[in-house]
């Protein structure tokens, strides 16, 4: 390669500027470069042209013809000498010249050393804010055939010896991971004072770290942007074989690498079950196995040694026989040590219980090493799975709980949802991709499987006489809800799976394996924008897309409670299970009941519900009277039917408040309060959805009465509190605003019932909770909501500004 | 209108001062007065304005706070709650220490604090930066089994002049650990780890906090709000203090002077002259203190708590002969434990010098000039983020955009 890449002083550009062939070129933002102004005569190529930083779409080197177009329309010729600079130390300057050095351009690129700063330390120092006029030039760029880009398989060779593998992250980052066997050199390391190091001390450094001009050299950071500054810096030093990982790490991590198998994963922990168990495991694995044991199903608890353990059942259907060993199970084997409290390690529920989740799972805690072998034994005989219940995987597919119940369901969407669960279980391919990846199928017209708040959600709907779903993708709502967006896809049943697939495919190229705060399917549906998305999504699907004809959902169905009539004329009971939370003993009792009564199946329903199927009008009236209905009614207050919690501070590392038993509290208080106040019958369910931190396991977002945990602290005292949101409503896919922050915990059911009579006295006929509250502003729905409680004095963080 | 977090009207979209990419597109409106780590980490350590001070470690109640390796700076190491805690400890955003310093003489300071100019004998003054007053006095403190250890710094191994953390257990880690490191430790938000690694035998151990009047700010802070993490702690501390250094930037100072700061084995700052002396006693150096300037840490101009007001001791050498330290003692507790040692110390009484007096005034005017809000003791604790954009917002103090190779997120329950 001949081109001369190198770093160059203030003073020398100063000296050599005014040469027709040298074109400064400044990589800052446009506005910085207009505003605060530049180099004198220099031209603008704001980095965000010729690679997208905050994209989440990984940075890499834009297309020849872009960069040509770029460069043409700065004034630039190919044999010009090019020196360019920025402001954060010359990592985007560098990552400049070296686009321009793979796409053959045969002048000299050179590096202003320290950047603007420098240059303004320098004797002239002047700035200027006029732009430079230049014509347009015919700049020609090609990807040269020996450009210094390294593929995994070279990266794969230099780790095995054939060269050195340099990481120019942070030292803090390579700890976290790397690819083996890389030495270690953060760029900034080569920077005192934003300068390059004199030659003496760099040589020094890099022969610390075993480079030296005759090694070969492959560097890599995450974004392919740090590496290039000290690419630059070291073919200035004289380094002939130097080349960048253009996938960097990103590339790295998304090899399938072999410990996030979840089926070795699985038989490996197995094997400590009667082996030495829990700490036998962590010596042998790591600790950090304890973060890929969520790919089978298995949580570390915030209690050392112990786990929550996820049992998926999808579509949430479960036969009596499978449910009955889930309660016996939890029953067994989800008991707390003495040493947290043993048999009444609950105060409501004591001990042996499970929950059911809104991803229709199952979870129970307290569950050690030792037992996990037995557990899954069970299992296998019933045909029950934990495998990726959890984990950056497909997670379990939520369907509508009446399926094949309701009389006036479209599409029957059991086989569908069995053959995506079938195609992804243990498939190692998909169990490592950038983020979880969550699907539901709705086969009723009432949107039950809630299609808004999944990476992808299916609803009914038709096509030239076929019946089939229509797709919706990018919702969700931890970090920056947002709401799926329609993209107009119809696809026929025996195509889900593959669409599936596609979709996977995509977030595994696309979505970025480092930044996990950013990576979840929304974000990239968000930056295509949802009609490149479409497209970009049928360049890896096998088969055409279609639009439907005619999309079917016509309502928005809360929840399944209180006794339903079936198309073929027998009944299902919903079953409200406050929190979700029931003793494995009692779930197993109502597996029992189900299989004497109904039809020999129980149904978990998105409100952490359970429906008993197929019962005869005899069946129905002696469920009805069982006394296990007393506490799961299928008639219950409005509060109780309503409300929502995840698992909160008792077992959750994250949790601020403590939710379940809060919650049970709250309820019946709440009930007992709306009968007196004569309220009750007024509304079916009254929503309280509270999570234990702004996390998003309860979905909040989605409740009448959106809670999530919080702190407060004034001058005086300090307390744990909740953020106040009001007015959710799935169906008109509307998400709370929050409206209050820190109110102190104790302070919401005042708050709840404030709200309630204002809506009662306030309301219109006729009018929704979701509509009052949409009517009425914010700045009064906050006045309600704080003068509520009766506090003296207020605490300081509720008080209305 | 007072107080941390009062509701405010809601805002669509973006917050912070970086461009986060998770607020591109959000369906949900943000509560009023939400704080993340991100803001904290946009405000104060962005910003250049960290002191490293360790409160926020220690204040976050699910542990996602670590401590960079590298920067010995606080790093998000997993996910945020938004619980807003690290915010409200932080003696450079959410904590207004004046008011905290106000409290805590109000509530915990004896009528009268005690002044004294004091030593130690033998080893531990031989060992101790002035008069070895804190090494023999923690030193005596758990050999009669008043404290099961004690938080103290010592330089570490593989860097010249940088401190570590050290949880001293006897005598000899006291002495090992004796004289002043001018880096900060981040000793507050490494208790715990400290405690599991050192193996007390003790449940329940009652530990002595020694460090920067910052970091006492911190840990008496979350005290006075029953923090667990500052349940360890039985006596406080803080050395008196008109700057903390940057490592990096301390030991490429030292290099201009062509000092190798690897025979560098003390460092003294006093009369505002700096000494580096080697180990057989030949001073290196001996400059004007003024000239490290630089290498100190920026955030360290916004204080004003020279004599560390929050701690149930505090010790310095100004005011005081060569070889003496100068000691108040401001609590019961402070004074407790001062008697308990006082057969190991050979102390005097003395009024507050004016040395002192005058140090701490300069220290507090040039705090006041900086500081882009206003230093105010009377106003609440709590400092809302408005509050803060409002004051520095425009300053070269205001808050940066965060850098997101820096955050690893990751949720772990759903
Ligand atoms: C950054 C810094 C700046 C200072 N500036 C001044 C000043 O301007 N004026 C003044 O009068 N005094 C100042 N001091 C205090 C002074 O240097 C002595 O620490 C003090 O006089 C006590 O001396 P001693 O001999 O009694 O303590 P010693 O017996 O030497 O014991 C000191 C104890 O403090 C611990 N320690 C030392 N450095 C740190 C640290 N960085 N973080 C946590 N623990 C530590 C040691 O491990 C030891 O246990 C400063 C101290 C520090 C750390
Ligand atoms: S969870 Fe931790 S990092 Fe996040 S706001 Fe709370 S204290 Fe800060
Ligand atoms: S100043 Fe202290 S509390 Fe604030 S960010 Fe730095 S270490 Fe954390
Ligand atoms: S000057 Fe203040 S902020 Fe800086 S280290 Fe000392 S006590 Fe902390």
């Amino acid at each position: 390669m001949s081109t001369a890449l190198d770093i160059v002083s203030p003073s020398w550009l100063e000296a050599h500027r005014d040469a027709e062939s040298v074109v400064v070129v400044d990589v800052r933002e446009e506005r910085d470069y207009e505003e605060l102004g530049h180099l004198p005569g220099a031209v603008n190529v704001p980095a965000d042209r010729f690679r997208d930083p905050s994209s989440v779409v990984d940075g890499k080197l834009p297309t020849a013809d872009d960069f040509a177009a770029l460069l043409s329309a700065a004034g630039i010729e190919r044999d010009d000498t090019v020196v360019a600079y920025g402001d954060d130390g010359g990592a985007l300057a560098a990552r400049f010249l070296l686009t321009a050095l793979v796409y053959g351009h045969e002048g000299r690129l050179s590096l202003l050393d320290g950047g603007l700063e420098a240059w303004r330390d320098g004797e002239d120092g002047s700035l200027s804010t006029d732009r430079p006029s230049s014509d347009p030039t015919p700049y020609e760029a090609k990807l040269r055939a020996d450009a210094p880009i390294a593929d995994r398989e070279t990266v794969e060779a230099a780790v095995e010896g054939d060269a050195v593998v340099v990481d120019t992250r942070t030292a803090a980052e390579y700890e976290q991971s790397r690819v083996p066997g890389a030495v270690h050199l953060d760029w900034e390391d080569l920077l005192e004072e934003g300068r390059l190091r004199n030659e003496a001390t760099l040589e020094e450094l890099l022969a610390e770290h075993g480079l030296t001009p005759d090694e070969r050299i492959v560097l890599y950071c995450n974004t392919a942007r740090r590496l290039s500054h000290t690419f630059v810096a070291l073919r200035h030093l004289g380094y002939e074989d130097v080349s960048f990982y253009e996938g960097s790490l990103t590339d790295w991590v998304r090899a399938e690498a072999p410990e996030w198998d979840p089926v070795e994963l699985q038989a490996q922990v197995r094997h400590y079950a009667d082996n030495g168990g829990f700490e036998a495991m962590v010596d042998d694995l790591g600790e950090d196995v304890l973060g890929r044991l969520k790919l089978i199903g298995l949580y570390h608890q915030k209690q050392r040694g112990y786990f929550m353990l996820r049992t998926r059942s999808p579509g949430g259907i479960l036969t009596a026989e499978q449910a009955r060993t889930i309660g016996e199970v939890a029953d067994e084997f989800a008991r707390a040590p003495e040493e947290y409290g043993g048999p009444d390690q609950n105060p409501v529920f004591g001990d042996g219980y499970l929950d059911v989740t809104t991803r229709q799972d199952v979870q129970m805690h307290w569950i050690e090493i030792a037992d996990v072998a037995e557990i899954w034994d069970r299992y296998d005989a019933v045909g029950l799975s934990t495998m990726q219940a959890c984990g950056n995987s497909v997670r379990n597919v939520v369907g509508c709980p009446a399926d094949g119940l309701d009389p006036a369901e479209t599409v029957d969407i059991q086989p569908v949802v069995e053959r995506v669960s079938q195609r992804f279980l243990g498939d190692r391919h998909y169990a490592n991709l950038p983020r979880k990846f969550k699907v539901s199928v709705t086969g009723c017209h009432e949107d039950c499987a809630r299609s808004s708040i999944q990476d992808l959600g299916l609803t009914p709907a038709r096509k030239d006489g076929r019946d089939g779903f229509v797709a919706r993708v990018g919702g969700g709502l931890s970090d920056g809800p947002r709401v799926a967006s329609d993209i107009d896809l119809f696809v026929e049943p025996d195509r889900v799976d593959d669409l599936v697939a596609a979709m996977a495919d995509l977030f595994a190229d696309h979505g970025s394996y480092l930044d996990t705060a950013v990576n979840r399917l929304r974000f990239l549906v968000a930056e295509f924008g949802p009609e490149a998305f479409r497209e970009e999504l049928e360049s890896y699907a096998d088969f055409a897309f279609e639009e439907p004809d005619e999309t079917l959902t016509t309502d928005y169905r809360g929840d399944h409670v209180g006794v339903h009539e079936q198309a073929d004329g027998r009944s299902y009971a919903g079953l409200n299970v406050p929190t979700g939370r029931m003793g494995g003993d009692e779930f197993a009792a109502l597996a029992a009941l189900s299989d004497e009564l109904g039809g020999g199946e129980l149904r978990l329903t998105p409100n952490q519900n359970v429906l008993v199927p197929h019962l005869t009008d005899d069946g129905l009236e002696r469920l009805l009277e069982d006394p296990l209905l007393e506490r799961y009614s299928p008639d219950p207050g409005p509060f109780t039917r309503g409300i929502v919690t995840c698992t909160g501070r008792e077992f959750c590392n994250y949790g601020i408040i403590e939710t379940k038993n809060r919650a049970i509290r709250w309820a019946r208080e709440l009930d007992d309060w709306a009968e007196a106040a004569g309220i009750a019958d007024d509304h079916e369910a009254i929503r309280i959805h509270m999570s234990g931190c702004s996390a998003s396991c309860a979905q909040p977002q989605l409740g009448d009465f959106g809670l999530r945990g919080e702190v407060y602290r004034d001058d005086y005292d300090s307390g744990r509190a909740a953020d106040l949101g009001l007015g959710g409503d799935l169906g008109n896919d509307e998400f709370i605003d929050w409206l209050v922050g820190k109110i102190p915990i104790d302070d919401v059911p005042g708050v709840v019932k404030a709200t309630m009579l204002a809506y009662d006295a306030d309301s219109e006929p006729g009018e929704s909770f979701t509509e009052w509250t949409r009517r009425t502003s914010n700045a009064d729905l906050r006045e309600i909501v704080t003068d509520g409680p009766a506090r003296d004095p207020p605490a300081i963080e509720t008080e209305v500004r | 209108m007072s107080g941390t977090h009062e509701p405010g009207v809601p805002q669509r979209g973006v917050k912070g001062v970086g461009s986060d990419p998770r607020e591109q597109d959000r369906d949900v409106a943000e509560a009023p007065g939400k704080i993340w780590f991100r803001d904290l980490d946009e405000a104060v350590i962005e910003a250049d304005r960290c002191i490293q001070c360790a409160s926020c470690v220690a204040a976050c109640p699910s542990d996602s706070i670590g401590i960079d390796e590298d920067e010995g700076r606080p790093t998000l190491v997993k996910m945020c709650t938004g619980c807003s805690r690290c915010w409200d400890f932080c003696p450079r955003s959410g904590l207004r220490y004046e008011r905290h310093l106000e409290l805590a003489r109000e509530e915990r300071a004896l009528e009268e604090p005690a002044t004294y100019a004091a030593r130690a004998d033998g080893e531990a003054a031989a060992a101790g930066q002035d008069g070895g007053v804190v090494t023999a006095l923690l030193a005596e403190l758990i050999e009669v089994g008043e404290l099961d250890g004690a938080i103290v710094a010592r330089e570490r191994e593989d860097e010249p002049l940088r401190g570590e953390a050290f949880l001293a257990t006897s005598r000899e880690d006291l002495l090992a650990a004796g004289g002043s490191i001018y880096t900060q430790t981040m000793g507050l938000g490494r208790i715990e780890a400290l405690l599991a690694e050192g193996d007390l035998g003790s449940d329940d151990p009652e530990l002595a906090l020694v460090g920067t009047p910052c970091m006492i700010q911190g840990a008496t802070a979350l005290d006075r709000y029953d923090h667990d993490p500052a349940d360890p702690i039985a006596l406080t501390v803080a050395l008196m203090c008109t700057r903390s250094f940057e490592h990096g930037r301390l030991l490429s100072r030292l290099e201009s002077f062509d000092v190798d700061p690897a025979a560098v084995e003390t460092l003294d700052i006093g009369e505002g002259r700096l000494r580096a002396v080697d180990e057989t006693g030949e001073t290196l150096l001996e400059a004007d203190v003024d000239a490290f300037d630089a290498a100190g840490l920026r955030g360290c101009d916004e204080c004003a708590d020279f004599v560390g007001d929050a701690a149930d001791i505090s010790v310095g050498n100004v005011g005081s002969d060569d070889g003496y330290t100068t000691a108040i003692v401001r609590t019961e507790t402070g004074e407790a434990a001062w008697t308990r040692a006082a057969t190991a110390l050979e102390t005097t009484a003395i009024d507050r010098p004016t040395a002192l007096e005058t140090l701490a005034d300069w220290n507090r005017r040039r705090a006041e000039s900086i500081l882009p809000r206003e230093f105010d003791p009377e106003a609440s604790v709590g400092i809302t983020y408005d509050a803060h954009r409002e004051a520095y917002d425009g300053t070269d103090r205001e808050p940066e955009p965060l850098n997101p190779a820096r955050v690893h997120q990751y949720e772990e329950w759903c």
